[in-house]
């Protein structure tokens, strides 16, 4: 998994955590502040984490996803966990809406991203969570049974949708979407059915506008939805516009 | 292979991982110690208290080694808290402990110069308390805990800092006979203040801190921010156990020399 998404440069956790060094440079200043406060006023340290410096853009009212070129949203017609079919353009009009393929087998970027998303759309104020529709489709459908894609989904928020459908239709729109292909890793079982899959590692966000596209990498934080959320709820113009 | 515990980034697995460097300096320390006790025994004074040094390099072993050092270091917060209780908290006394009184002499006049600042009761906790704070700042955290040299790092940190915030309460010096147990009582008691700061941070904020944790795969499903709050409350209640057992003992040695003293006088 973790190979497949360097290769396509799709964000690994490695490279993130390894961003370290040179996001701490540029934050001595708030450093030593932190420190200061921690030490003589308990009560300061109190704060949301937004200022670990996982933004991406310096502008304070950007978007700390990435802006992508601005285009229609896919129009595809999967099987969500009810067997029932789903209309993605049209269920998601007028939403926000983040589009992720990944499967529940996944160990580490599928389960790290639902659940930060899930996090935070608990936190937010009722009318803005429901204006974000949150769209899973599995890239392991054989694996990904509609009863284990809803139970896996519900753990993070029963609200998150589930879709399933076949490979080739699958990939296809991720093609469309500028996204790889999603690839069994392994080429043999290793127990019974222990496989990884490849994918892509971001969260493709939706604008009500219709027209707005960010991505999310892995490595994208908590504090990077709950800031940007929001906006995009909001958004009916494209970013900088 | 790794020589020492750091976040991997790979899904967390029970299949034990050997880190030679943790055995290295474990092996290092006792045989540093077994060394220097010799030396104690040769001069006609005590030999002090292997039994304690054992003690504190085995806490000291579980600590830095599979599971707990691996798990500590890239996947719970809470974990890494543990991590900091037991090498920052219980392994220094217990390796305090198995040094005889007067020990050690360091054979170089500036390093004995800069051990005798270094600690003084006001600077051992100043010192201390710098090291809790820094060692647990996000940018730290993530950028120290991504290699093994740094991870390294914050583990000596933290046991260098145990062992210097330790030494005034443990190690009775003839040239601090003012530090008796009452003060003793007190530095404890205002180490326990002190790391609230920590504490609040980790457990109120609304959101995961440190990326390390937020990003790592998922350990049975425990959530970033229920991690978290798990770990600023071990800070909180893990140090505050620790202190507090000494604090008690120090109070019962307290009682203890002030009844021998009133029976000397009796008796005098």
């Amino acid at each position: 998994m973790r190979d497949f998404a360097t290769e396509f440069g799709l964000g690994a956790q490695s490279e993130y955590l390894q961003s370290g060094p040179k996001a701490a440079k540029g934050r001595g200043a708030r450093t030593l502040l932190i420190a200061a406060l921690l030490l003589i006023a308990p009560a300061q340290g109190c704060g949301d984490g937004s200022g670990d410096g996982s933004s991406r853009n310096d502008a304070a009212n950007s978007f700390r996803g990435v802006v992508l070129e601005p285009g229609p949203r896919p129009d595809f017609t999967l099987t969500d966990t009810g067997g029932r079919p789903f209309d993605f353009r049209r269920e998601t009009d007028g939403k926000v809406a983040l589009l992720f393929f990944g499967y529940t087998h996944c160990p580490d970027v599928c389960p790290v991203q639902m659940a930060g998303i899930a996090a935070v759309l608990r936190d937010l104020p009722w009318e803005i969570r429901d204006q974000i529709e949150v769209v899973f489709v599995t890239t392991d459908p054989a694996r990904d049974t509609p009863d284990r894609l809803r139970d896996w989904l519900s753990e993070f928020d029963p609200g998150f949708v589930g879709l399933r459908g076949g490979m080739e239709e699958i990939n296809r729109i991720q093609a469309g979407l500028d996204l790889p292909p999603s690839v069994r890793l392994s080429a043999a079982p290793v127990e019974g059915d222990s496989y990884e899959v490849g994918h892509a590692a971001h969260v493709l966000a939706f604008a009500p506008d219709g027209r707005m596209r960010l991505a999310y990498p892995f490595g994208t934080r908590q504090a990077d939805w709950k800031h940007d959320l929001p906006r995009l709820a909001a958004a009916k113009t494209r970013p900088g516009s | 292979m790794q020589w020492w515990c750091a976040a991997r980034g790979s899904a967390w697995t029970w299949s034990w991982q050997a880190y030679p460097g943790v055995w290295l300096l474990v092996f290092a320390l006792g045989a540093a110690y077994w060394r220097a006790a010799r030396g104690w025994g040769s001069t006609g004074g005590s030999r002090g208290h292997p039994g304690w040094f054992v003690a504190g390099l085995i806490g000291l072993w579980v600590a830095l080694d599979w599971p707990i050092g691996a798990l500590g270091a890239g996947y719970l917060a809470s974990v890494h808290m543990l991590q900091f209780v037991l090498i920052g908290l219980v392994v220094p006394p217990l390796l305090l402990l198995g040094i005889p009184p007067g020990k050690p002499e360091l054979r170089h006049r500036q390093s004995m110069r800069l051990a005798r600042i270094a600690t003084q009761p006001l600077v051992a906790l100043i010192l201390f308390n710098v090291v809790i704070v820094i060692t647990h700042l996000p940018s730290v955290v993530d950028t120290l805990m991504a290699s093994q040299l740094g991870s390294f790092a914050v583990d000596m940190a933290w046991l260098a800092a145990g062992i210097t915030f330790w030494w005034p309460v443990v190690l009775d010096r003839p040239e601090r006979p003012g530090f008796g147990h009452p003060l003793k009582v007190g530095y404890l008691i205002l180490a326990t203040i002190v790391n609230t700061g920590t504490f609040l941070y980790l457990t109120f904020s609304e959101l995961p801190v440190y990326a390390t944790f937020e990003l790592a795969p998922p350990v049975y499903g425990i959530s970033a921010r229920d991690d978290q709050r798990v770990a600023g409350l071990l800070m909180k209640v893990g140090t505050a156990a620790v202190l507090w057992t000494a604090i008690s003992i120090l109070f019962y040695l307290w009682y203890r020399s002030e009844e021998d003293r009133d029976s000397t006088g009796v008796a005098g």
